[in-house]
């Protein structure tokens, strides 16, 4: 699900460039307030190799499989760190895979990053409302991981399909939009339900990696 | 890893350009070839990224292995576009008609798509990536980011070990992942939650090993890494250059 080069107009892709610059230092800006960020700095490389390699499981839904893009659970387990992450992720996925781009580098991390960002908020207001039980943590992480994924392919479609080089009916574009993000809500769902899955595995395992 | 260092070794003009200029000249073809929209100026896109992978003296079968994975992309696009967008219908068999607008969109896609993958190519696979890496740190790369990145390069492939070991396991005690059921995701869910409390624990085993090695005590010392010479800066001043002129060219173009 990430936009390759050459389909994109500049303006779109400068755009990219601009909100992931002021993302990521902003994200930076967060990661710097830690008590101790240099400590943090392995742990974040570690996970997001650890994620990159996830990302590479597949979950079989007969007759295919689908990999999934763990952005909502990225957002639950390292926070702020999780744009950098994603942007680092992304950035090997182009160059070793041409797996995206390198001039929309800028835009899939926006599409990703920033929904992985409020899907760490969501995830947190689990703690907020004190509700930590494994059925609440569990439905939390489920909104997070799926929501994380809808609101990526929703920024997808979006993207891509206003932006073909070529006239589309209005009233066509946007059928098409609904479509493809209602034909993406089983995907949602999955993502959800595996990003719930690993938090409660996480919790009963290694609770201190969900304490970021 | 995965190839993309595999002709490294080398000897071009591409090759031996400063990595920093090669980065910053590369990068600037790459925006200019997004920039393209005038058909007229795909001939000349094409040219120019030809001379340049010809100049690197990287083999074609190279980029021709590269191309499997995005040619998933490149079919489906191929088979959308000319028969879904636009209303000039220039062949039709049938309810399938290939219409002029969704063709000519097909051509700029899929050119601009090719030259700025064969350009990302060259800019690296002419140098080993983590020199790549060390030059974007000296150009100005935030620390935190470049840590990140040649941290995480230097455990992906390790964790991809890991994670085959880990599936060969559970085929070994009879897990077949061949159907969509709950406790296969669960099952899948605990493999993903076992590589990040691997790679979490592993972290720390790093950090302590950085810090005995005076990780955040040492001042970098990233301006001996690259020597630039003239040669290189004509290289950075003669692809600017061209990249300057798509940029123009589609400018007076578009206004014309």
């Amino acid at each position: 699900m990430h936009i390759p080069d050459g389909i994109l107009p500049a303006s779109i892709i400068v755009a990219g460039y601009a909100t992931t610059g002021g993302v990521t230092w902003y994200s930076l800006r967060q990661i710097k307030r830690d008590k101790n960020p240099q400590a943090n700095i392995p742990k974040a490389s570690l996970l997001t190799a650890a994620f990159f390699v996830a990302s590479w499981i597949h979950i079989p839904v007969p007759p295919v499989s689908v990999h999934l893009i763990l952005n909502g659970l990225l957002g639950t387990i390292l926070g702020y760190y999780a744009f950098p992450a994603i942007l680092i992720g992304l950035f090997f996925q182009a160059v070793m895979f041409q797996h995206g781009g390198l001039s929309t580098l800028g835009v899939n991390a926006t599409m990703f990053g920033i929904p992985a960002i409020l899907a760490y908020h969501l995830f947190r207001l689990c703690h907020k409302v004190g509700k930590n039980n494994s059925v609440w943590t569990g439905m939390f992480a489920f909104l997070s991981g799926a929501g994380g994924l809808g609101l990526s392919v929703v920024i997808f479609f979006l993207l891509v399909i206003t932006n073909i080089p070529a006239n589309i009916d209005a009233a066509m574009e946007r059928n098409v939009i609904y479509g493809l993000v209602l034909a993406h809500i089983p995907l949602m769902l999955i993502e959800g339900a595996f990003t719930a899955a690993v938090t409660l595995f996480l919790m009963r395992v290694k609770p201190e990696l969900l304490k970021q | 890893m995965n190839g993309l260092d595999a002709y490294v070794y080398l000897k071009s003009p591409i090759h031996r350009w400063e990595p920093r200029c090669k980065l910053v000249a590369l990068l600037a073809l790459i925006f200019a070839f997004a920039f393209v929209k005038q058909l007229i100026l795909l001939p000349v896109m094409v040219g120019v990224t030809i001379v340049y992978y010809g100049v690197s003296r990287l083999p074609g079968s190279f980029l021709l292995k590269r191309l499997r994975y995005p040619g998933f992309f490149l079919a489906a696009i191929a088979v959308l576009l000319p028969f879904s967008v636009g209303n000039i219908v220039i062949w039709q068999l049938g309810v399938l008609a290939l219409r002029q607008e969704g063709l000519l969109a097909l051509i700029l896609i899929v050119t601009r798509f090719l030259c700025i993958l064969t350009v990302g190519l060259i800019l690296f696979g002419t140098a080993p990536f983590l020199t790549s890496i060390k030059a974007m740190r000296s150009l100005g790369l935030p620390s935190v980011l470049a840590d990140m990145m040649l941290l995480s390069y230097r455990y992906i492939e390790q964790f991809g070990e890991d994670l085959k070991r880990m599936q060969t396991a559970m085929r070994l005690r009879g897990f077949r992942a061949n159907k969509f059921s709950r406790r296969n995701l669960t099952v899948l869910a605990s493999l993903a939650g076992s590589l990040l409390v691997r790679s979490y624990e592993q972290s720390q085993q790093v950090y302590q090993a950085m810090i005995l090695r005076g990780y955040g005590c040492v001042p970098s010392r990233r301006h001996q890494l690259f020597k630039i010479h003239a040669s290189d800066l004509i290289g950075l001043l003669v692809t600017c250059v061209v990249a300057l002129g798509f940029v123009v060219a589609e400018i007076i173009l578009t206004n014309a």
